[in-house]
């Protein structure tokens, strides 16, 4: 996703709504809000979504979630010189969570003005220091090599991959389908389990369990629904069972079954989407790729038990954060677009009456280096991430602040982060949360035996 | 001369071995390489001459079948067409391959922009024509294989418009495409020099401008082109033996760690623009130069080297130690395959253009000529047998099957404006577009592999299914249904020739298949095209072209279609 495309459509976005002024934004946010109200009966009492919200790239920590206490921020301010935020530009989004931090305070960038609310509100969680590790990791282990670590290290790709699937690229299955493995027998489609909104990601392929892929409008209709194909009907129907049939060549068999399972899934899901159309969720902002994936899955939610679900697991992504470039100017511009859709997101959920059935959270790369490169940061592996939903235990900020700076016990060079909560854990308390057992647990998570059971909750849900 | 004889000569037998990782192929060919230096007709002996004695008789030369022509030319080209394959046929593969190597670029992506007009100011912060000249030269220029290698390269070697911080982005963008099209018979080390030089890249992975370390704020070199280089363009993660596989196998050995990313990051700082003048693009189209001020002249390590003083020696010495590094042979030779051939080369197969890559015969390594040469002659590539493996091939690329539509039925654009633009969407377009990837991992990964899948299963990759799911697999047919009915704008097919046959279902089909598909589609899906074909009177109104485009749209929708073989 280009960063321009998001700059342009969001300028155009805001030009337009001033236009418009409030009145004409209201009104029917007003009518629509009665319609989601409708729709949250169509939501099984037992259901529970799991969002996944990835931001790909390696999101920058530091700017994310800058220090704010004074001693901390100084140190911040040492470090990145030239891109970090000014410290009288965060007041206004400092933190102030229910428990201590010893003497640390956090602030979230400016451009999530928009999530202070939820925060403060008891809705949404900090996880510090979260990353990619095989086991508990000391910084003395890391530089002896005394513990496994996982592979390719601050590599793009591979990280992606071993955030989503324990393995790095070319991994066969992701915790989020893993988790869909357990659950899709309960669910009137099975296809509906695994839900992507932004093309193909391992995170929701599990064993079993296969992704879907929705488009932000919907699920697409084949030569819009057409009866005929130049004239003739027959040709029609030839299409379709040539799109679908089958071949001796695996890859020619592969693409059949995803037009199979294409055309199979449209007609049930085009139609339960019917009753819940796009113009009932006026809160999403426009011109924001990832509102838009957000407000599918919203909808989706909506008609879930018309589509007999239970339990879905969805995916969302937001590209454009792999900043060496740039940063002080572009990282505003992208976090801002996140929180922007994860608010209209949480506000969609409460105004359906499903905030407590809906646990949304963050996910990256990595995070990046503390020090500059003049106008940008590097590749790094740690990483606050953010959860936001009615069941969470809000408004707190979990694990241990990292020390600040190069050199540090939490550093292994240039700030990069070594994380001191794994994926691993921050995935099982998620997974707990939606009903994994503790039994299932190292089946979903294949490392997670290498923790104390007493540490796989971080306790944010 | 060499011949062969496509008939009469030993298969090679794929051999499965499970054992490897999830994400390499398991294919190996054990049977010998078939000496492949020549190929079909074009010289065939003449006879006895007065006295002399008679020469022995030379093999006999069994010139391609229109099905291998057009085989090739979907591996060699953006797409067949009636008269390439009836060229190819006439002309034989080796002179094919020395005619296409000869053959100079028509024009420059830069040159038709600017003689097309989008050098006028109010283009300065767009991209308006970039579209335009990367369809009509993969569509229409007679250097076929010259653009399919510079988009094989281009899909390795990664820069997307998007990702530019610059104004003239499609000026910006068309130098750089320049360079990988200029050099697509050049030399690999050449290509390595001048993409590093190029502004384009040089904004896309944030080297522009990037400043050597300051002690006083602490701020490090940005690492991003050091560490994408490496990873990405020339060695990869791990070590990797002369046949692609991994030294070690399942205890593999890191190329590089993060001290030599560091390292290497050092020397490419202070490499600026050429000069300030943003009025026009030409700036875009010039070398980068060093900027003294900002460059680390100090001693940098990396992949056991060193280098001091900086400046453009430095560049040579970190270029020259990466392209001597034996990894580079397997790693872009196995891309390169996988971009025109087949997504699971067998290691043999890699190998063998490996070692072409490394030395081309007479001691030069990185010679492109000689590893297109051995990618599009090699055994592997050839054997008409691998069509029917059921592993073997690749899935077609979006791009590739507009391109080859637009090829087959002589697409123009009587305004040159072609009209085709960004295909990027998934769900409306074909979700891939020359020059648009959206980070330097391009649309699709070559280690990508369907999770959970057959392909997955069976230890394969598949690079392009990871623009393939539910929502692009009908976006596809619903875009390149709208194509084949109307055309784009004023980019419209010419379907005379075609119409031709379209009385006769069998003669449309087959036709459509040879041409198209390469004579892929099975005889199930060929009877099931021609009943749908007749279920259209070629007496109705406007019968034979909805004849014709049933034939077209259904082979194009075809799985059988979809996947080259």
């Amino acid at each position: 996703m280009s960063c321009f495309e998001h700059d342009q459509s969001r300028r155009a976005f805001l030009k337009r709504s001033a236009a418009l002024g409030m009145a004409g934004v209201a009104a029917p946010f007003v009518t629509s809000l009665a319609a989601i109200g409708e729709a949250a009966a169509a939501v099984s009492s037992d259901y529970k979504a799991l969002v996944c919200v990835f931001l790909y790239g390696g999101n920058d920590y530091a700017n994310t979630l800058p220090p704010y206490d004074a001693a901390s921020y100084a140190l911040y301010q040492a470090a990145r010189s030239n891109i970090a935020l000014p410290r009288d530009a965060l007041t206004a989004t400092a933190l102030n969570p229910a428990n201590s931090l010893g003497g640390r305070q956090y602030a979230l960038a400016p451009a999530m003005a928009s999530l202070l609310p939820v925060f403060d509100a008891g809705r949404m969680a900090v996880v510090l220091n979260v990353g990619t590790l095989v086991m508990p990791t000391t910084k003395a282990q890391y530089q002896s090599n005394a513990v496994r670590l996982p592979p390719k290290l601050f590599s793009h790709n591979d990280q992606q991959s071993y955030f989503q699937a324990s393995n790095p690229e070319g991994a066969t299955s992701g915790w989020g389908g893993r988790i869909g493995d357990l659950f899709q027998s309960g669910n009137g489609s099975a296809t509906l389990t695994c839900v992507n909104a932004s093309g193909n990601a391992v995170y929701l392929t599990g064993r079993s369990a296969v992704q879907y892929a929705v488009g932000t409008g919907g699920p697409i209709a084949l030569l819009n629904n057409a009866a005929s194909l130049y004239s003739s009907s027959a040709a029609m129907a030839t299409l379709k069972a040539l799109m679908t049939g089958s071949s001796a060549n695996i890859l020619a068999n592969e693409h059949a079954r995803v037009s199979q399972r294409s055309l199979d899934t449209y007609t049930q899901l085009s139609a339960a989407l019917a009753g819940a159309p796009a113009a009932n969720f006026p809160s999403f902002p426009s011109g924001n790729s990832l509102a838009d994936q957000l407000k599918i899955v919203a909808r989706m939610i909506s008609v879930s038990a018309t589509l007999g679900a239970r339990r879905q697991v969805f995916f969302v992504s937001l590209g454009g954060f792999d900043m060496h470039d740039n940063l002080a100017t572009d990282h505003p511009r992208q976090i801002g677009l996140v929180a922007d859709a994860l608010k209209a997101f949480y506000d969609t959920t409460g105004a359906m009456g499903v905030a407590d059935k809906v646990m949304t959270f963050t996910a990256s790369d990595f995070g990046r280096t503390l020090t500059s490169n003049s106008d940008g940061a590097d590749h790094g592996w740690g990483s606050m991430h953010f959860v936001i939903g009615g069941a969470v235990r809000g408004r707190t900020i979990y694990g241990t602040p990292p020390a600040i700076g190069s050199n540090t016990p939490d550093d292994v060079g240039q700030g990069r982060l070594l994380p001191t909560i794994a994926v691993d854990q921050y995935a099982a308390t998620l997974a707990n949360w939606f009903g994994v057992s503790g039994g299932d647990m190292a089946t979903v998570l294949p490392n997670i035996g290498n923790y104390a059971p007493s540490s796989w909750n971080i306790g944010f849900v | 001369m060499d011949t062969i004889d496509f008939d009469g000569r030993a298969t090679p037998e794929p051999e499965r071995s499970g054992a490897t990782g999830p994400a390499l192929p398991t294919v190996t060919v054990v049977g010998s390489a078939l000496a492949l230096a020549a190929c079909g007709g074009g010289s065939d002996g003449g006879g006895a001459t007065g006295g002399s004695p008679p020469p022995p008789a030379p093999p006999p030369v069994i010139p391609l079948s229109d099905i291998q022509a057009s085989r090739f030319l979907g591996q060699a080209t953006m797409g067949a067409t009636r008269s390439t394959i009836n060229a190819l046929v006439a002309r034989g593969i080796t002179g094919w391959l020395n005619d296409q190597f000869a053959m100079p670029r028509a024009t420059t992506h830069w040159d038709w922009l600017v003689a097309n007009g989008y050098s006028a100011a109010t283009n300065i912060n767009n991209e308006a024509g970039f579209d335009a000249t990367m369809w009509r030269q993969m569509i229409v220029e007679p250097d076929q294989l010259r653009q399919r290698v510079g988009m094989a390269l281009l899909d390795m070697l990664v820069v997307g418009i998007g990702g530019l911080n610059l104004n003239w982005k499609q000026f910006a963008m068309a130098a750089y495409v320049d360079v990988l099209l200029d050099n697509a018979f050049g030399n690999f080390r050449d290509i390595l020099d001048k993409i590093t030089t190029n502004a384009a890249m040089a904004s896309f992975l944030t080297f522009l401008g990037n400043r050597k370390a300051n002690a006083t704020t602490g701020a490090q070199p940005d690492e991003n082109y050091a560490r994408e280089l490496m990873q990405l363009f020339t060695l990869g993660l791990y070590r990797l033996n002369t046949d692609g596989t991994l030294v070690g196998g399942a205890t593999p050995t890191e190329t590089y760690n993060q001290l030599d990313v560091t390292g290497l990051a050092r020397v490419f700082t202070g490499l600026v623009l050429a000069n300030n003048t943003s009025t026009t693009p030409d700036r875009y189209r010039l070398p980068l130069v060093i900027n003294a001020a900002t460059n680390e002249t100090g001693p940098s390590s990396f992949l056991n080297t060193s280098t001091t003083g900086g400046g453009m020696a430095a560049i040579k010495t970190a270029l020259d130690t990466i392209f001597a590094h034996p990894n580079v042979p397997p790693f872009v030779s196995k891309q390169l395959i996988q971009r025109m051939v087949t997504s699971n080369p067998s290691p043999g197969y890699v190998g063998r253009v490996a070692s072409a890559f490394a030395d081309n015969g007479v001691g030069v390594r990185g010679d492109m000529k000689a590893v297109i040469r051995a990618i599009l002659t090699d055994s592997e590539a050839r054997a008409d047998s691998m069509m029917a493996d059921a592993t073997f091939g690749k899935l077609r690329e979006p791009v590739m099957r507009l391109t080859g539509w637009a090829r087959a039925f002589n697409v123009t654009s009587p305004a040159n404006t072609w009209p085709i633009g960004d295909t990027s969407s998934p769900s409306t377009r074909l979700g891939q577009s020359m020059g648009r990837a959206p980070s330097v991992f391009n649309f699709f990964r070559p280690g990508y592999t369907p999770p959970s899948t057959a392909i997955s299963n069976a230890g394969l990759v598949a690079p392009e299914f990871q623009i393939t799911n539910e929502q692009s697999v009908v976006g596809y047919v619903n875009f390149i249904n709208a194509l084949v009915n109307n055309g784009s704008g004023d980019a419209k097919p010419d379907y005379t020739e075609i119409l031709t046959k379209a009385a006769d279902s069998a003669a449309l089909v087959d036709e459509v298949n040879v041409v198209l598909a390469a004579g892929q589609l099975s005889t199930a899906t060929l009877s099931s095209i021609r009943a749908a074909v007749d279920s259209v009177s070629a007496t109705a109104t406007n019968g034979p072209t909805n004849r014709a485009k049933i034939a077209i749209l259904l082979t194009l929708a075809s799985p059988d279609y979809l996947t080259v073989k």
